[in-house]
């Protein structure tokens, strides 16, 4: 094999090679310099939990702990408690007096928004969670219900990590099927409004079939 | 027996049976929301519809109120049966609240179950439903809410045929109707909380579990109720280390299923912050927290330098009922072998004899009540002190046609199902029975009942003021009743379990009599001679003779009749040693005081006033450093270089079965697997050494000391006391209605006494009460802030000033 030849066959293997790199070039950048710019998370993104309240601030966890019944890590601890009549919780009789979520056993798996039954808990865009001891990944109701005004609680609001535009999006929409499941509730909005974000519309597209007429 | 077939399946079911009964029995489940196993049927809630083929074809037929016959065709899944239930349940859930979440019953409810595998998936109903306000309470331990009530009567029921307080029923009519209490009379009844277990949905809920947990929360254990004496199962249900809930198991021979409700909320002392945690040692009026190795260490030296300068006999023991057989069994051995001194008693002067209590020859069972022709009951008043045997008693008064006849200084809880109410003046006992006997004057009814067998006798200790040797007399007469089968009864936890492990002055462990041959006990060196009982111990103590006191779970200021005498005691004695779970006023005097774990933290057996050897278990871990008594006790006898080598609850058992001849068999491994109901000792083809047999011919004078008035006082105790597990509950410790005193209408007026009395010049709200025998005052014992009275028989009652 004479010299010729393999000067060729190196230049050749080296265009193979940085082929790919000067195809790349000519394309825009998917890096995002975070924590400086955030890029946007799919709609459903599976973020923190948050307990939301009613318009009128009021908690909507009643304490029926079915999320902790339903979650297949166990992380979640509730204690229900009676509630008080001058000083109401929630509307009902009953209220969550204790709720804590341990992030480090959750799995974002979302069931147990789809088991709250009052759309208490849902799922954020917030995923900035990082402790540096166990105790705080252990969220309590001072960190997951949300402010009078609806905006969530978060841990590192002094840092300013999060993209507080994102906080508005804390609210049940994020479920994962349509309000029964079932084709005739499409279009139509299965929960109540929350505080700071009012009655979001209806998801669209679940069942297959579009609203009709009068839904729409 | 006749043949049916269910679903295309030939059953041999007893012949006139219901069809529900016979259908489950044979494996198939009807849904059902209002038949219940141990209530009559009613056939209210429609949901048993099953199609039964009949000469006029098939048909619909609510099976809870159908019996069987030979040849039956029933089909309970076929698209009628089907379309039938679905129909039902939309209309139980027309007005249903459907606020599951929030319901205490929600994850166990039938209404939920039964919707699920029975229901039609969604309902036609879009009117607004009623409304009413939720929840009201109608007792101080039970919720009503109104809009989930499917009105299937199971607690109407339940309070007219079980326990006898109609209380709670319907009212209106159509859409209105609706289930309630009688305006201004509250659901005072003892036995509430079953009504909550047995609710179908979530209308009736027990305020003392009220969102504390969810089903799926909770962790049970089968155990046995540790604050009566008659065995009844229980479930423990625990969450977070905390015991939450107690229901009752149906246990064929014992309870049925239901608890009085002292039992069900009396759970709460388990948790109760006042729970002692470490051991302490008394420092000038009060004490302070030491280690487990100084308090027995200081233990062990005071109980040895006690013998050492008096003799073993200048110690004795208190109590040990609270505990489990095991821990009896520890004590036991501990007392007669390691300090060799016979002077122990776990009853506290206010039982009856031991040999009675577990010896009896030819003791009966609760489940003799099922057939008994004639019942009588001459014993403390059942409602107030064996609730769950009054429930049986009164099943075989009211459902069963047995002739009832009590026997009371007063007119009991069971008055209004007796045949014959007789009453009499305590004191005067021994002179009724004889008239009894003779069948005299307006007793000859009675004589000419009892004649009828078979009998069943329910003999105790009418009031703590009475003499206990009349119940032995009462016992020898019933014995001679054509087929009679006598129950003794005393009414503090495992009194009998006590007894049967040696806890008493006149027994060996396994029912041997003291005193002879003691062979068996397997104890290298012990005292095996008769020592004292409780009051012996307690007047020795106060004499000087008895030097150290060793308490386990007792408290002989507020338990034994006489606080006087036990306080007189507590006061002379050199050395008192507690074991208890609580700092009781007994207790507060101690030398040393060591932390024990109650029930449900431990494993063990109990024993039931049948004899009946139950396994009780544990649950949730106890406060603190606390101890179970057997690994206290035997700690104790090893550092006095005496020791028993007890190395578990489990071992301790192997070793009843080994040296307490009538327990020979009895081990947990068959009450875990084979006998979940219980076995009562002694097993078939076991020997029980003494066969004990009262004779007529006692006739002792009145325990209760010297006669000080002209009213004989009935000293009788109520289902709530001011006892100190009682006390330590929250939901149950406000139920006490606290003393007073009831005199018969005729003396109140003779004395001219009106709104109090002084008894003894202890002033008392008067009560009126026409079946109370004259000449006699009744105060109940052990109430809040209630008079020591209990040192005796007779007391002087004069109007209270300022009425």
């Amino acid at each position: 094999m004479s010299e010729q030849q393999d000067l060729f066959t190196a230049v050749a293997n080296m265009w193979k090679g940085f082929r790919v790199t000067f195809r790349q070039m000519r394309k825009p950048r998917v890096t995002t310099q975070y924590p400086k710019e955030f890029r946007e998370k799919p709609q459903r993104f599976h973020g923190r939990h948050v307990l939301n309240r009613y318009d009128d601030g009021m908690e909507k966890c009643i304490g029926c702990e079915l999320c902790a019944g339903v979650c297949p890590a166990k992380c979640i601890y509730v204690r229900g408690a009676d509630n008080p009549i001058d000083d109401p919780v929630s509307p009902g009789e009953r209220y969550g007096y204790v709720y804590e979520i341990n992030m480090l056993r959750c799995i974002f798996c979302a069931l147990c928004v789809e088991a709250c039954p009052t759309e208490a808990i849902t799922m954020t865009h917030l995923f900035e969670m990082s402790t540096t001891n166990r105790q705080d990944a252990i969220y309590t109701k001072d960190e997951l219900l949300v402010q009078p005004d609806g905006t969530p609680n978060h841990m590192f609001d002094e840092d300013h990590l999060a993209d507080f535009g994102e906080l508005a999006a804390a609210d049940g929409w994020m479920r994962a099927t349509s309000p029964q499941g079932r084709a005739d509730f499409s279009g139509v909005p299965g929960w109540t409004p929350s505080a700071g974000v009012g009655l979001r519309p209806a998801e669209q597209g679940q069942s297959g079939t579009e609203p009709e007429g009068e839904d729409a | 027996m006749v043949t049916i077939t269910i679903d295309g399946t030939e059953v041999q079911v007893p012949a006139g049976e219901l069809l529900i009964k016979a259908a489950e029995d044979s494996g198939t489940y009807i849904p059902r929301f209002c038949w219940h196993r141990r209530m009559n049927p009613v056939g209210m809630c429609r949901m048993c519809l099953v199609e039964v083929e009949g000469p006029r074809g098939i048909m619909l037929t609510p099976s809870c109120t159908m019996p069987v016959n030979d040849g039956m065709v029933v089909h309970t899944k076929s698209p009628t049966v089907e379309k039938a239930q679905e129909g039902v349940l939309e209309f139980l859930l027309l007005n249903h609240p459907l606020d599951c979440p929030v319901c205490d019953k929600g994850g166990e409810c039938p209404l939920q179950d039964q919707t699920l595998s029975h229901g039609p998936g969604e309902s036609r109903m879009v009117e607004e439903k009623r409304h009413y306000e939720k929840p009201i309470p109608i007792s101080d331990l039970v919720l009503l809410d109104r809009e989930r009530c499917i009105l299937c009567a199971r607690c109407v029921r339940f309070s007219e045929e079980i326990s006898g307080d109609p209380l709670i029923e319907f009212m209106d009519r159509g859409n209105a109707a609706e289930v309630n209490t009688f305006p201004d009379e509250p659901f005072a009844s003892y036995f509430s909380g079953n009504t909550v277990q047995i609710c179908p949905v979530g209308a009736l809920t027990a305020s003392a579990y009220r969102f504390r947990a969810r089903p799926w929360d909770l962790r049970e254990v089968a155990s046995v109720n540790p604050l009566t004496t008659t065995g009844d199962g229980v479930t423990v249900q625990a969450s977070q280390n905390e015991v939450l809930r107690f229901l009752g198991v149906d246990n064929d021979a014992t309870n049925h299923g239901w608890l009085d409700d002292r039992s069900r909320f009396g759970f709460e002392w388990i948790a109760s912050p006042d729970r002692l945690a470490t051991p302490l040692a008394k420092s000038g009026d009060g004490h302070t927290e030491v280690s487990w190795g100084e308090a027995l260490g200081a233990a062990a030296e005071n109980l040895s330098a006690v013998i050492e300068a008096h003799g073993p006999g200048a110690v004795a023991a208190i109590g040990g009922a609270r505990g489990t057989n095991e821990d009896a069994y520890a004590l036991a051995s501990f007392m007669r072998s390691s300090v060799g001194s016979p002077n122990l008693d776990a009853r506290l002067d206010d039982g009856l004899g031991t040999h009675l209590l577990s010896s009896l020859a030819g003791k009966g069972e609760i489940g003799d009540l099922e057939t008994a022709r004639t019942v009588l009951v001459w014993a403390a008043d059942l409602k107030e002190e064996h609730p769950v045997l009054y429930l049986r008693v009164r099943r075989a008064a009211q459902e069963l046609g047995a002739t009832l006849i009590t026997v009371h200084p007063t007119a009991t809880g069971l008055a209004d199902r007796a045949t014959h109410t007789v009453t009499y003046r305590p004191g005067e006992g021994h002179d009724l029975l004889d008239r009894l006997r003779a069948g005299s004057g307006d007793l000859a009814d009675v004589r000419a009942a009892l004649d009828e067998g078979p009998v069943v006798a329910i003999v105790g200790r009418t009031g703590l003021a009475e003499d206990p040797a009349l119940a032995e007399a009462v016992t020898a007469f019933a014995r001679d009743l054509p087929q009679a089968s006598v129950l003794p009864v005393v009414r503090r936890a495992n009194t009998y379990g006590a007894i049967d492990m040696g806890v008493a002055p006149d027994l060996l462990p396994g029912r041997v009599a003291a005193g002879g041959d003691a062979g068996h006990t397997g104890w290298e060196k012990a005292d095996t001679s008769v020592g004292l009982d409780t009051r012996g111990i307690l007047e020795a103590a106060a004499d000087g003779r008895v030097k150290a006191l060793l308490l386990v779970g007792a408290d002989p200021l507020r338990d034994v009749p006489d606080a006087d005498l036990a306080a007189r005691a507590l006061d002379a004695v050199d050395v008192v040693i507690s074991i208890d779970c609580f700092l009781t006023d007994s207790t507060a005097k101690a030398d040393i005081v060591l932390p024990a774990l109650g029930f449900t933290e431990k494993e063990g057996t109990v024993t039931n006033l049948e004899g009946r050897v139950m396994k009780v278990n544990r649950i949730v871990s106890g406060p603190g450093q606390a101890r179970a008594d057997w690994s206290i006790i035997d700690d104790l006898a090893a550092r006095m270089g005496r020791p028993l080598g007890f190395e578990s609850a489990e071992a301790i058992s192997l070793a009843i079965a080994e040296h307490a001849p009538a327990y020979g068999g009895i081990t947990w491994f068959l009450l875990d697997w084979k006998e979940r109901d219980g076995v009562v000792a002694p097993r078939d083809g076991v020997e029980q050494p003494l066969q004990y047999i009262p004779t007529t011919s006692l006739r002792a004078v009145g325990s209760g000391g010297a006669k000080r008035g002209g009213f004989a006082l009935h000293l009788g105790r109520l289902l709530y006391d001011d006892a100190v597990l009682t006390r330590q509950g929250a939901s149950i410790a406000d139920l006490a209605p606290g003393a007073y005193a009831v005199l018969n209408p005729t003396d109140a007026d003779r004395i001219g006494a009106n709104g109090h009395v002084e008894v003894d010049g202890h002033r008392l709200p008067l009560r009126r009460d026409a079946s109370l025998a004259e000449g006699t005052v009744a105060v109940p014992f052990n109430q809040p802030d209630g008079p020591p009275l209990g040192g005796s028989s007779h007391v002087d009652v004069a109007p209270g000033a300022g009425a």
